[in-house]
């Protein structure tokens, strides 16, 4: 897969001058729509309708205010892309979600993880369960998400974040919020 | 009088205050510009009261739908979850309290000794010095009251500090879990299904078995997670031939958890597990080391190693588990102990299958039945001490438990089981059980 | 000429003079050549402990019935020594060994309420130094009339001079004092001399792994060890601790065994007179508590082997006697216990009816009812008492 090399050098490529920080937003963001030239960010806020709308669909709103950054190359909207942290036991677990036009889910990359267990979430092979995703899948561990054992709060608080984001991009490109 | 020239520093302060004279008196400039000065001011002045307003309506939406989806205990690392946040890593050190809790009520065939006790309830602290050190420790009370004339303990079941090395490698030194099993680094009252701990996992590897030292830790991208390292091990002087402790639990009877350790024999250790398939972990783990410390004329090694696997596919969770341990030499340690109920064995070994679905969840709720069939050995051989000396081993014992599990939210679990013993039909029980973790 | 002749003799007699009363026992000491340095109090308590002028009868020192030659037990055979003014006045109870008496502390009941400690057949005193006075006062014993008395006799000792240099120049001008550090010497010695607590036993060289047990004493240990057959091990521990102290062979508690009444004690003459032990103290501290009547401190069975009378009345005068005490009490109780004019066996003649509840008779290996086998055969006590010879100080291979 074209992906692979992507990611390969950006691995190796230093990102930060911390040891657990994988990737950078603006690096995630080009590896999931490597034909993009510009990463235009969107201010959301939710009023109160669209959170309970959230709610009824099971997803908890959490907050109101989401960046989100389209992706567009000439102009024209390729996808979106969205940076989010989550708890994993104790530590921030930071990851972004690139959904394409078709409202499913491209990629998803862990961006800085810092907990003593659970490294695998980063691995190609758990992250990808997450392909082609939408707003209508159920997006749980036990259920299409398969779990790491031993890290199961860091993967249902990632999954759970996941699903969030897939909800609230689909609504606000809904009612139009969202381009 | 002859004039002096002003030092560096007077000068500076004598600019300082032209300036100021310059601004309050407006000698130079002209009232266009000052009037300038005082739109540009104005216009800062709107430009903070709107980000102020903006920040007031944040916090107000943020608060509203309240957010039980993060775990409660952190309050420090909750705060930067409300902005929506660019990739900026939080480095400032954080301290986190974590916990679990388990109460079990048990009742025996022989209802006479029906108990219920507070299992033991944990307080964990977790805190980060800097991006890549961090400190984990963990204090435990058992059985609720601890004193003289009680039964309870307190121990102290963590204590490590972990530096990350680089993305792969980190480096832990202190009172760690020993990577054993499927139960001992990963044993909270909700990573578990049954009441009690599997016997496996209590009486062949003592969970939660702690050792002090130093270990590394590396998770690969492949999927392989491989931690090894030297640390304190078992004492064998502490072996209590007249008390059947050691027949529940040969290294649980002889287990130092850091406490005043013996540690001129130091034991080394290693654990391989793949994860490289979401939802499969296969894995093994090997611990030796000595165990007499030169205190005892023979000189005996305790050897214990595990397979494990964990598969969970959809909503089922299945499991399954091999570990064996050894002494060596236990013809020479039980020389002066002939005669007494409780020898040293020369091997213990136990095995499980266990089975669990998620029968049924709606919202947060979540129940799982479960089946586990386990057999295991405390005293499975024994060295010949000659005839009419050596004891006969011990009768493998067959446990079948079956039960559920009730997730009431994720990170509260209630818990009811039945157990039938195939050897000590006396032990056949009903349990109940509510634990928490956090 | 004169001169010389005269700081000549004086020389001789400082070096006399130095010889008689250095310290480091050259005065009245055993010849063991592995004496070692005992401390001034040490060395004094020792020559008390051999000093017979301390008694009404000048014959009598602790060492008469503390023989350092038998394991600091009686060197003879009688169940109860002789005493008194004339050495003519019987005592109730056998002298025991005062060996590996260093590590036992004074009474007090354990936190699940078990007697333990204290120094005595019923542990009225609470240290060494307390039971080193008894014997001094005791006129069925040495005799002696008052404190005073026994410093009195002191003050005329051949180390008289040493007691003034340790314990002060006045110390007999303070005739309470001077008992008191007295005792304290005869307490000072029994805590340093290595002989009180050798440990040079075959077991302890077993226990060393510098010597091998043979296949009978091997057999004997696991009995003695069997919590189904011999169970010695339950009052009388085998085991090393894990701070790697080898064992004293008593965990320091107490027992009714019911043993049967000795007739060789004079005082039993007398069918009213009973020894009740533990509860009988004769402060009557104890009084109150009627379950411990009849109990007995539980002995070390370190050079056990050497002793000539067992129990605390002497009443058997062989190992294999007492053991098969020990197996057979129940199930053949009459090889021990006189015939009643009925016929019947008079168990626990020893002890009052109403106290015959408080024998022992739930653990092993006197748990047995008549027509039981016996927990040991003939031949497995013949094992055990082939092990407890192993238990004798002194071994060499």
């Amino acid at each position: 897969m074209r992906l692979w090399p992507a990611a390969a050098v950006a691995a190796i490529a230093p990102a930060s001058a911390f040891a657990v920080d994988y990737l950078s937003a603006e690096q995630a963001a080009r590896l999931m729509f490597p034909d993009a030239d510009t990463f235009a960010p969107r201010e959301l806020a939710l009023d109160a309708d669209q959170l309970r709308a959230l709610e009824a669909q099971g997803v908890r709103g959490r907050s109101a205010r989401w960046t989100v950054r389209v992706a567009q190359h000439a102009g024209a909207t390729l996808g979106f892309v969205v940076v989010d942290e989550v708890i994993g036991k104790f530590e921030l677990i930071t990851y972004a979600v690139g959904i394409g036009l078709d409202g499913a889910v491209r990629q998803v990359e862990i961006l800085s993880y810092r907990e003593s267990h659970g490294h695998e979430i980063r691995l190609p092979g758990w992250r990808r369960q997450f392909v082609g995703k939408t707003a209508q899948s159920p997006l749980r561990i036990g259920d299409d998400i398969a779990n790491i054992s031993g890290a199961t709060l860091s993967c249902t608080h990632v999954t759970e974040g996941i699903r969030r984001i897939v909800a609230v991009v689909a609504l606000t490109r809904r009612n139009g919020a969202l381009a | 009088m002859r004039r002096r020239h002003p030092l560096p520093a007077l000068r500076a302060t004598a600019a300082a205050a032209a300036l100021l004279a310059a601004n309050a008196f407006a000698q130079t400039p002209t009232e266009a510009e000052l009037a300038r000065k005082l739109d540009a001011l104005a216009a800062e002045l709107a430009n903070v009261k709107a980000q102020l307003q903006q920040l007031q309506q944040q916090k107000a939406a943020a608060g509203a739908p309240a957010s039980p989806a993060a775990p409660a205990a952190p309050a420090t690392s909750a705060a930067p979850v409300a902005a929506a946040p660019v990739a900026a890593p939080p480095a400032e050190p954080a301290t986190v309290f974590s916990g679990y809790g388990e109460l079990n009520y048990n009742r025996p065939k022989a209802s006479e000794n029906t108990q219920a006790d507070v299992r033991r309830f944990v307080l964990g602290l977790q805190h980060r010095f800097d991006a890549k050190t961090k400190m984990v420790g963990e204090i435990e009370v058992e059985h609720a009251v601890s004193s003289a004339d009680d039964p309870g303990e307190v121990e102290i079941e963590q204590a490590y500090v972990e530096h990350q090395l680089n993305p792969t490698w980190a480096v832990r030194g202190g009172l760690f879990l020993v990577p054993m099993g499927l139960l001992n680094e990963n044993h909270e009252p909700t990573a578990y299904y049954g009441v009690e701990r599997n016997f496996v996992e209590t009486a062949i590897i003592p969970s939660t078995w702690r050792e002090g030292g130093v270990q590394l830790a590396g998770s690969f991208d492949n999927g392989l997670a491989l931690q090894a390292g030297i640390s304190t091990g078992f004492d064998l002087t502490k072996w209590d031939a007249t008390s059947t402790e050691g027949l529940e639990s040969p290294l649980g009877a002889i287990h130092q958890e850091l406490s005043l350790a013996k540690a001129r024999d130091l034991s080394v250790f290693g654990a391989l597990n793949w994860r490289g398939i979401p939802g499969l972990q296969l894995g093994g783990g090997l611990f030796a080391g000595g165990a007499t410390h030169g205190q005892s004329a023979a000189r005996g090694r305790v050897t214990l190693w595990d397979l494990h696997a964990r598969w969970t596919p959809g909503r089922w969770d299945l499991a399954a588990l091999y570990s064996r341990g050894s002494i060596s030499n236990t013809a020479a340690l039980n020389a002066t102990l002939i005669g007494n109920p409780t020898l040293i064995p020369k091997s213990f070994d136990g095995a499980y299958l266990q089975a669990a679905y998620k029968l049924w969840t709606h919202e947060d709720y979540a129940l799982s039945p479960f089946v586990r069939l386990e057999r295991f050995n405390t005293a499975k051989s024994y060295a010949d001490l000659g005839t009419g000396l050596t004891p006969s081993p011990a009768a493998t014992e067959r446990v079948l438990t079956v039960g559920a599990n009730f997730q009431l939210t994720p990170g509260v679990v209630v818990k009811a089981d039945v157990q039938r013993f195939r050897e000590n039909k006396d032990n056949n029980r009903l349990d109940l059980g509510l634990g928490w973790s956090f | 000429m004169q001169d010389r002749w005269l700081s000549g003799a004086a020389a001789l007699m400082a070096a006399v003079a130095l010889a008689a009363c250095g310290g480091g026992g050259t005065a009245g000491s055993s010849a063991a050549p592995t004496e070692q340095a005992l401390s001034a109090q040490a060395s004094l308590g020792e020559k008390i402990f051999r000093d017979t002028s301390l008694s009404a009868s000048g014959r009598m020192a602790c060492a008469s019935c503390h023989d350092p030659d038998s394991a600091h037990a009686p060197p003879n055979a009688l169940a109860v020594q002789l005493g008194g003014a004339l050495l003519d006045q019987p005592g109730v109870r056998s002298a025991p060994s005062i060996r590996y008496l260093a590590f036992n502390t004074g009474f007090f009941f354990d936190t699940e309420g078990t007697p333990t400690g204290g120094f005595f057949w019923d542990g009225r005193a609470a240290s060494l130094q307390q039971q080193a006075g008894d014997p001094l006062l005791n006129p069925i014993e040495m005799a002696n009339t008052s404190k005073a008395d026994v410093v009195d006799k002191l003050s005329r000792a051949t180390y008289a001079d040493e007691f003034k240099q340790v314990f002060g120049a006045d110390i007999f001008s303070r005739p309470d004092d001077a008992f008191d550090r007295l005792t304290l010497a005869l307490q000072m010695y029994q805590l340093e001399d290595v002989e009180f607590r050798a440990f040079t036993s075959k077991y302890d060289a077993f226990l060393r792994g510098q010597a091998a047990l043979s296949a009978q004493e091997q057999r004997g240990l696991a009995l003695f060890n069997n919590p189904v057959k011999g169970n010695c091990a339950g009052c009388h521990p085998s085991a090393k601790g894990s701070d790697g102290s080898h064992p004293l062979f008593t965990d320091f508690t107490y027992d009714n065994l019911g043993v049967p009444r000795n007739p060789a004690i004079p005082a039993n003459a007398d069918s009213a007179y009973y020894d009740l032990g533990l509860c009988a103290r004769p402060d009557g501290s104890m009084a109150s508590f009627k379950d411990l009547c009849g109990a007995f401190k539980v002995p070390s069975l370190r050079n056990v082997a050497q002793r000539k009378v067992f129990f605390h009345n002497g009443r058997f005068t062989s190992l294999k006697d007492a053991l098969t005490f020990y197996v057979q009490r129940d199930t053949n109780p009459e090889k021990f216990y006189p015939l009643k004019a009925d016929g019947t066996v008079d168990k626990f003649d020893d002890l009052p009816a109403i106290y015959h509840a408080n024998v022992n008779t739930v653990e092993v290996p006197y748990n047995r009812k008549l027509g039981d086998a016996p927990a040991l055969t003939d031949a497995e006590v013949d094992d055990v008492i082939v092990f407890l010879q192993t238990l004798n100080d002194g071994y060499t291979p």
